[in-house]
């Protein structure tokens, strides 16, 4: 247990992806958030989506608070790089428009969470 | 750049050439004038901010040890926060089968719900976790996995299993002669 | 017996009756007596073992000596596997100078990248092994560069000594996670658009997370958590028996290539 705890606090020399420091990794994080911003009207446009922009931002919000408690760098790289992609994808219209509607999760019925609802889906 | 137009017109072919092919001769020709090592293309060409970011990548930084995988290993969130993950080494068959599957640990998830199927009365399931067995060398490979992914995990206690003496087929083994012949 | 056929034959051509196709058939018939004998004497081999040329081993091992005396610096090992198969292990770091080495050497030229692996094994600290498989087709040779990382460590891009680098990044990127830095074109080749997770890892179920259906009502694909209508049936395929203790000690999968002269301290 005492082996464990001495790893959690130690640090270690690893070689860096694509940010060298906490504030490059958050430029980084800002700048994709803005790109992904400034296309949302282009992307409602082009995949015909029955979403406003409004909801595309704020689902756009949504997905980077959901990676608000990430501290390492390297993750942080790793989901910018992979944002990225994404972005990539959608601008150029590789994705269709089932691909698009997949970060609403539509089809997935929400979780019961008072007791009569609860109570009634039978959990 | 006028030494590089200079030789397009002198050599028609190297307008074939791809640019970077041109200023290799280029750089070629001039290291060997000069009589110094050939330099990096890359370095020469390169943009000073481009050189700048190369420059720092190549370095290293230091970051905690501990890091939590679960954001970009494609795990659902949901499976991140619910489940429990139980460290342990496989039992033996209840039969009288050896024991060469037992020497490694393996890590399994709690049950979700399971339904009878409607149709066919078959057992349904919505995890997909539920059929996944990753296996491992020592308990602590195993923890460090978890502990890297996010998931709560807990070691299942060790089953030791106690080499008892043979009590009674003993008594008739060859070297006790307590078969008395009765001749 | 032998004496008795070599007296007959003898006897066979003092006679007189030695015509031409008497002879030929008694000498043929001791003939095959003897080549019966010589192959008594020889122990009989088993014939589905492949037995590694002796001679294209000690090459190998000598170039793989000379490719470890070389690079010193990223090179950790090199060894022969499946009895004629060089491999060498390098540092993450030396990808590049070791491939574009063995390329660009005039004894080696391997200039065919034939493939690229991934393989994942979850509990080492560096989980992931790449394998590099090349070909030089100027000697007629085979060699395998394996290197190792794990999910966040980025290895460098291939892609500058072998074109045909691309694609198999992308798919080792695609299927394992591992990141390829200065790869100048590097997503996903496999998946679909959208797809989360990295499949060829140990710990990715076989049945993945998600299910896709045609939905009537919205005219499109839609994504779903899964849910089997029949849960897959857990099947413990490891025999509790050892398997084949004939083999126990038959093959050594690797066997190491020590350096020629040992390393002074």
């Amino acid at each position: 247990m005492a082996g464990r705890e001495a790893i959690k606090r130690a640090v270690q020399q690893v070689r860096p992806i694509l940010s060298v420091d906490r504030e490059e990794a958050r430029k980084r994080a800002l700048n994709l958030y803005k790109a992904w911003y400034r296309q949302i009207p282009y992307i409602v446009m082009d995949y015909d989506i029955p979403m406003s922009v409004e909801q595309c931002r704020a689902k756009l919000r949504e997905e980077f608070v959901k990676q608000r408690h990430v501290t390492d760098i390297r993750v942080i790289d790793m989901l910018v790089i992979k944002g990225q992609m994404e972005l990539k994808e959608s601008v150029e219209i590789w994705k269709q428009k089932g691909h698009i509607m997949r970060y609403w999760k539509e089809s997935q019925d929400p979780k019961p969470t008072d007791f009569l609802s609860k109570f009634i889906q039978g959990v | 750049m006028s030494g590089l137009s200079h030789i397009m017109r002198q050599r028609p072919f190297a307008l074939q050439m791809s640019a970077s092919k041109v200023a290799n001769v280029l750089v070629a020709r001039w290291a060997s004038s000069q009589d110094i090592a050939p330099m990096d293309l890359k370095s020469i060409l390169a943009r000073p901010e481009e050189v700048e970011q190369r420059n720092k990548l190549s370095g290293k930084i230091t970051v905690p040890k501990a890091v939590n995988l679960s954001p970009i290993s494609g795990v659902p969130s949901d499976h991140i926060r619910e489940r429990r993950v139980r460290i342990h080494i496989p039992p033996k068959n209840a039969m009288q089968s050896g024991t060469d599957n037992l020497q490694t640990w393996q890590i399994e998830f709690d049950n979700r719900e399971r339904w009878e199927n409607p149709l066919m009365g078959w057992t349904s399931t919505g995890d997909p976790l539920s059929n996944m067995n990753v296996q491992f060398g020592s308990k602590d490979e195993a923890i460090t996995y978890c502990e890297r992914n996010g998931w709560r995990w807990y070691v299942d206690s060790e089953q030791t299993k106690k080499e008892r003496v043979k009590n009674y087929g003993v008594n008739f083994s060859w070297n006790k002669r307590t078969r008395v012949s009765t001749k | 017996m032998s004496a008795l056929i070599r007296n007959l034959g003898v006897r066979i051509a003092s006679a007189g009756l030695a015509s031409k196709h008497v002879l030929p058939s008694v000498s043929a018939l001791s003939h095959r007596l003897s080549s019966t004998a010589a192959a008594d004497a020889k122990k009989p081999e088993k014939p589905t073992v492949r037995k590694p040329d002796a001679v294209a081993r000690t090459h190998l091992s000598d170039f793989g000596r000379y490719v470890a005396e070389c690079l010193p610096k990223y090179v950790q090992k090199v060894q022969l596997t499946a009895g004629d198969e060089l491999e060498v292990l390098i540092a993450p770091e030396g990808v590049v100078p070791v491939l574009q080495f063995l390329k660009d050497h005039h004894q080696a030229q391997f200039t065919n990248l034939v493939d690229i692996a991934g393989m994942d094994v979850p509990c080492r600290e560096n989980r992931f092994e790449v394998i590099y498989n090349l070909l030089s087709l100027r000697f007629n040779a085979r060699i395998r560069v394996k290197t190792y990382t794990d999910e966040l460590t980025p290895l460098d891009s291939a892609c500058e000594v072998h074109k045909a680098a691309n694609w198999y990044e992308r798919e080792i990127w695609d299927m394992y996670g591992v990141f390829f830095a200065n790869h100048p074109d590097l997503r996903r080749i496999l998946t679909d658009y959208g797809f989360e997770g990295h499949p060829q890892r140990r710990d990715f179920p076989l049945s993945g997370y998600v299910e896709l259906r045609y939905d009537d009502e919205k005219k499109r694909v839609v994504c779903e958590p899964l849910e089997l209508a029949q849960e897959f049936r857990k099947f413990d395929l490891a025999a509790p028996w050892e398997q084949f203790p004939n083999f126990r000690n038959a093959n050594p999968p690797a066997e190491v290539v020590q350096p020629a002269t040992p390393p002074k301290k």
